[in-house]
């Protein structure tokens, strides 16, 4: 390798980059207090305490993972066997179904929100403000990662083939997906899972604008708590980052065993 | 054909669910949106006074002009550092480069309210570097200002960068050793390698790499809110304060700028998908 | 309608293209049939309208006394063996096996009893509880084969089995599937478009082209007797001459057919230069006799294929195609090289009547030409 010690800085470079404003944010959930000087003054861990104290945070808390599951859960219920009927039966609806779950991919959160705000602020049905539209936003802008994970693992299992092979040994079509597709596609959906899971938790956009302080969940509760206690705040920020750390781990571990499964020869 | 059409039923019925949830959050929300970007605030007629406003008028214009700058100088900078460093962990041993993948992968969650105040932290007023400068005397941040525009671009270029490796890696990756050896045995050197062979082959890529980070810069909320908060003038700002904000609501305005921010964004997720289609016609085998 | 077996005036298109075009074909039982043909022939969509994975335009499947176009997959008694084996990776290769029985509603102790019977038959008995991706290709495709044969189908469908394994295991595991086809007697239907393996295996072949069977018969009538230039092209690297071609070559006049296809091993060479071929004259006898067709040329290309070595003449405008056997007797042949080449006219096959050339009717059948033709086979 040539030119190794510029390789090398460069790396170093980037990772300080990159891991700068972390450390930061560590530092100062960890300072007792930090004012007008360069490094904090003491150490102390009672911001985390207070974090886990405060009541407003747990309920927020409590509201994020009740939204995010919600979401995701529907998302797999409708989204698995959507993705599957499509691959397998009706390849002609496959162009379809990449457009409607490609556009959320395109379009900012900001852009999705002003159309469902037109739609539910008022009229037959006014969830704005509510849990509804927000699970309803969620399984709309978690539909590529979804897709992804779902489709990648469909085809890396050859899906297909493996339900005519089911189905040409007497199986029906429900008995095909349940004992010889679905098992072998339950690490694509967890990718799926875990990667809307880390999306869905970090969302402002659409949980600001649609439903604001009437559904506090940890990000807005996040943003609000910024210019009262930045302490708090960052602790709140380093275990929303170490949640996130977690996923990604998580997400990493599957993410190669799905892609060393399919190996047929 | 009548077989065919006996089997598919149920299945189509099992379609049923996605087709409503699409319908009800995705497309009529959209169509809804288009619709009241034509109509007069005032009664229901059609018009196209909403997108003259929204091209006319200085306000605007400014948190146009505003959102194009910052997303051009962010996405130009982070495509920059993310080629040199994207160029950089292809040479990597294998174990370094996947954890160097990972750490990109992961810093690019970290974006948004929690990498908005991680910059407080170590340049607001009173943060780690704004201090540390001043007390070395150094004049380097005299002039800087963490809630202005050129804060705005140095906070977008943190989360582009990470992004901007993810997304060109696999151009690099797929720049084969071969071909550098090739080219130096026909007796090019580094230079001439770059420019014959390997820009060539980089340019798709960068192209939609950069019109991946314009459009994320473009539609970028969260950061620039808990930043510099709703009054700041851009695009994406704008149109939320105008449909959801507490004072000044002008949705069938907001419409009219929430289809032209769509529209740019559908162009250039456009242009790279056909970027990308050459890059993997490019780099294939 | 006394076969076992009957495919009617099949027909089916996909976006406007014919693919499969008013086929029709019968197997009587225990009969190993191959459909051969190139690529994107129709062959494997063939094989899907008959298992019913895909829905046929018009035509009618008969086997057994049952009508099949009007029945689910699963109610057809077929059974079929992917190119990609389509085990199922999360059951192991028992589960694999008894599968189809579980889901017909077997008892316990006959699924066991009938999967160890299979295991047996395919000599995978020790691999009973591993799951498919730790075995090999070859034995992934012996489980997939039991698979299918456990539920006892009616009709064997194999979708190039044999076309992802190295070229080692395919012959070891064609043999084996010969061997196992006739044991059980099982009706088989084998796609490829490998011509050895297909004359290998099979009772009968069916050569197919754009969606039409364009000949079928027994391995060595088609490959002796090709009855179209696509035929013999396909089978048997033939040179195939029109006539005004063949007039030119031969020195012939008012030849009957518009094309006739030669064998490559049918094509006798002799070194232009007498002194060269002295020796050879004694032991080929093909160039004396007065009635073989001769023709000057020199060789523009060589190529050993082992027990072969492939020539390429050129006579004039036409370029012609002589295997000669890799043995001692051989004269020294390069590039350049002139020769003279000669022809049996029984060995010139008249495509439009089938037949040979019909010049001489009478002729003596000669004794190098048999003793040749023992090594078509190793051809290719």
């Amino acid at each position: 390798m040539k030119n190794k010690g510029y390789h090398y800085a460069v790396i170093v470079l980037l990772m300080v980059y990159l891991l700068l404003p972390l450390l930061a944010t560590l530092l100062f959930a960890l300072a007792k207090d930090w004012q007008a000087t360069i490094l904090p003054s003491g150490w102390t861990l009672e911001w985390f305490a207070g974090m886990l104290q405060d009541a407003r945070f747990m309920e927020s808390l409590g509201r994020s993972l009740l939204v995010c599951t919600l979401s995701v859960l529907l998302s797999i219920i409708i989204m698995v066997p959507t993705i599957y009927i499509v691959t397998v039966y009706m390849p002609k609806l496959e162009k379809l179904l990449y457009a409607l779950v490609l556009l959320p991919y395109a379009l900012p959160g900001v852009v999705m929100a002003v159309g469902l705000i037109r739609i539910y602020s008022g009229g037959p049905v006014p969830i704005t403000g509510t849990l509804w539209i927000l699970i309803g936003a969620y399984f709309v802008i978690i539909l590529p990662y979804m897709y992804q994970g779902i489709r990648n693992a469909l085809r890396t299992v050859n899906a297909r083939e493996l339900t005519n092979a089911a189905e040409l040994l007497g199986a029906t079509r429900a008995q095909a997906f349940k004992l010889v597709v679905l098992p072998n596609i339950l690490p694509g959906i967890m990718v799926s899972v875990l990667l809307s899971f880390s999306i869905l938790f970090g969302e402002f956009v659409l949980a600001n604008l649609l439903v604001g302080g009437r559904y506090e969940t940890v990000q807005i509760y996040l943003y609000k708590r910024l210019s009262e206690s930045g302490h708090l705040s960052s602790a709140v920020a380093i275990a929303y980052f170490g949640f996130v750390l977690v996923l990604s781990g998580l997400l990493l571990r599957l993410g190669k065993w799905v892609l060393r499964t399919p190996d047929i020869r | 054909m009548r077989r065919s059409r006996r089997f598919a039923w149920p299945l189509l019925a099992a379609v049923l669910p996605f087709l409503f949830m699409a319908a009800c959050f995705e497309i009529v929300p959209l169509i809804s949106m288009l619709f009241s970007s034509f109509r007069a605030e005032a009664g229901s007629s059609l018009t196209l006074e909403h997108y003259l406003t929204s091209l006319s008028n200085p306000f605007y214009t400014k948190a146009i002009r505003n959102s194009v700058l910052i997303a051009l100088y962010s996405s130009v900078i982070g495509l920059a550092v993310g080629m040199i460093a994207a160029n950089t962990i292809t040479r990597l041993p294998e174990t370094v480069r996947d954890r160097i993948l990972m750490i990109s992968n992961m810093t690019s969650n970290f974006a948004g309210v929690p990498l908005a105040f991680a910059f407080i932290i170590l340049l607001g007023n009173n943060g780690l570097f704004t201090l540390l400068f001043d007390d070395i005397g150094l004049p380097v941040l005299g002039e800087f200002e963490l809630y202005s525009w050129t804060g705005l671009v140095l906070v977008y270029v943190y989360f582009q960068i990470p992004l901007a490796i993810l997304l060109m890696y696999p151009t690099y990756y797929g720049i084969k050793e071969q071909w550098r050896e090739a080219s130096g045995l026909l007796g090019a050197g580094t230079v001439q390698f770059w420019r014959y062979i390997g820009l060539p082959l980089l340019l798709p890529g960068m192209l939609g790499t950069f019109s991946i980070l314009f459009a994320n810069a473009m539609g970028a909320y969260a950061t620039a809110y808990a930043l510099v908060g709703g009054n700041y003038n851009l695009l994406a700002i704008r149109i939320g304060s105008l449909t959801a904000g507490d004072v000044y609501v002008r949705p069938e305005l907001g419409s009219a700028l929430a289809v032209l921010l769509a529209a740019a964004m559908l162009l250039a997720m456009w242009i790279n998908e056909r970027m990308m289609l050459k890059v993997r016609r490019d780099l294939a085998g | 309608m006394g076969s076992y077996f009957t495919l009617n005036a099949i027909t089916k298109s996909f976006n406007g293209s014919q693919v499969l075009n008013n086929l029709s074909l019968e197997a009587e039982q225990g009969e190993l049939l191959t459909l051969l043909g190139p690529s994107g022939c129709g062959k494997s969509t063939l094989l899907r309208c008959i298992a019913g994975l895909d829905v046929m335009d018009n035509g009618s499947i008969l086997l057994d006394g049952v009508e099949l176009s009007t029945l689910p997959a699963k109610k057809r008694n077929v059974g079929m063996v992917f190119q990609s084996y389509a085990l199922f990776p999360n059951l192991t290769v028992y589960d694999n096996i008894a599968f189809g029985l579980k889901m017909r509603g077997d008892r316990r102790e006959q699924i066991r009893s009938r999967v160890e019977e299979m295991l047996e038959l395919v000599e995978l008995s020790g691999k009973r509880k591993e799951y498919p991706h730790r075995l090999s290709g070859g034995q992934q495709q012996r489980v997939a084969l039991a698979r299918s044969l456990a539920v006892e189908p009616k009709l064997l469908l194999l979708d190039e089995p044999l076309s992802a394994l190295d070229a080692k295991i395919r012959r070891n595991l064609r043999m084996e599937l010969r061997r196992i086809q006739q044991r059980l007697k099982m009706t088989m239907i084998f796609v490829t478009h490998d011509q050895e393996e297909a004359l290998m295996i099979s009772d009968r072949v069916f050569i197919m082209n754009e969606g039409q069977i364009i000949q079928s018969g027994r391995p060595e009538e088609i490959y002796t007797e090709p009855s179209s230039a696509f035929t013999a092209r396909f089978i048997g690297h033939y040179n195939v001459l029109n006539r005004q071609e063949m007039e030119a070559v031969f020195g012939l006049r008012e030849l009957a057919g518009s094309a006739y296809a030669i064998r490559p091993e049918a094509v006798k060479l002799r070194p232009a230069d007498e002194e060269t071929a002295h020796g050879v004259k004694a032991q080929d006898d093909s160039f004396r006799d007065s009635s073989a067709l001769t023709a000057q040329g020199h060789v523009t290309e060589v190529t050993v294929l082992g027990s072969l070595i492939r020539c390429t003449v050129s006579t004039g405008e036409t370029e012609i195609q002589a295997d000669m056997l890799n043995d001692r007797y051989r004269f020294p042949i390069r590039q350049g090289t002139g020769v003279t080449l000669a022809v049996d006219p029984e060995d010139c096959r008249n495509l439009d009547h089938g037949g040979a050339i019909g010049r001489c009717p009478s002729y003596q059948k000669n004794e190098s030409f048999t003793s040749l033709s023992g090594s078509r086979f190793t051809a290719r």
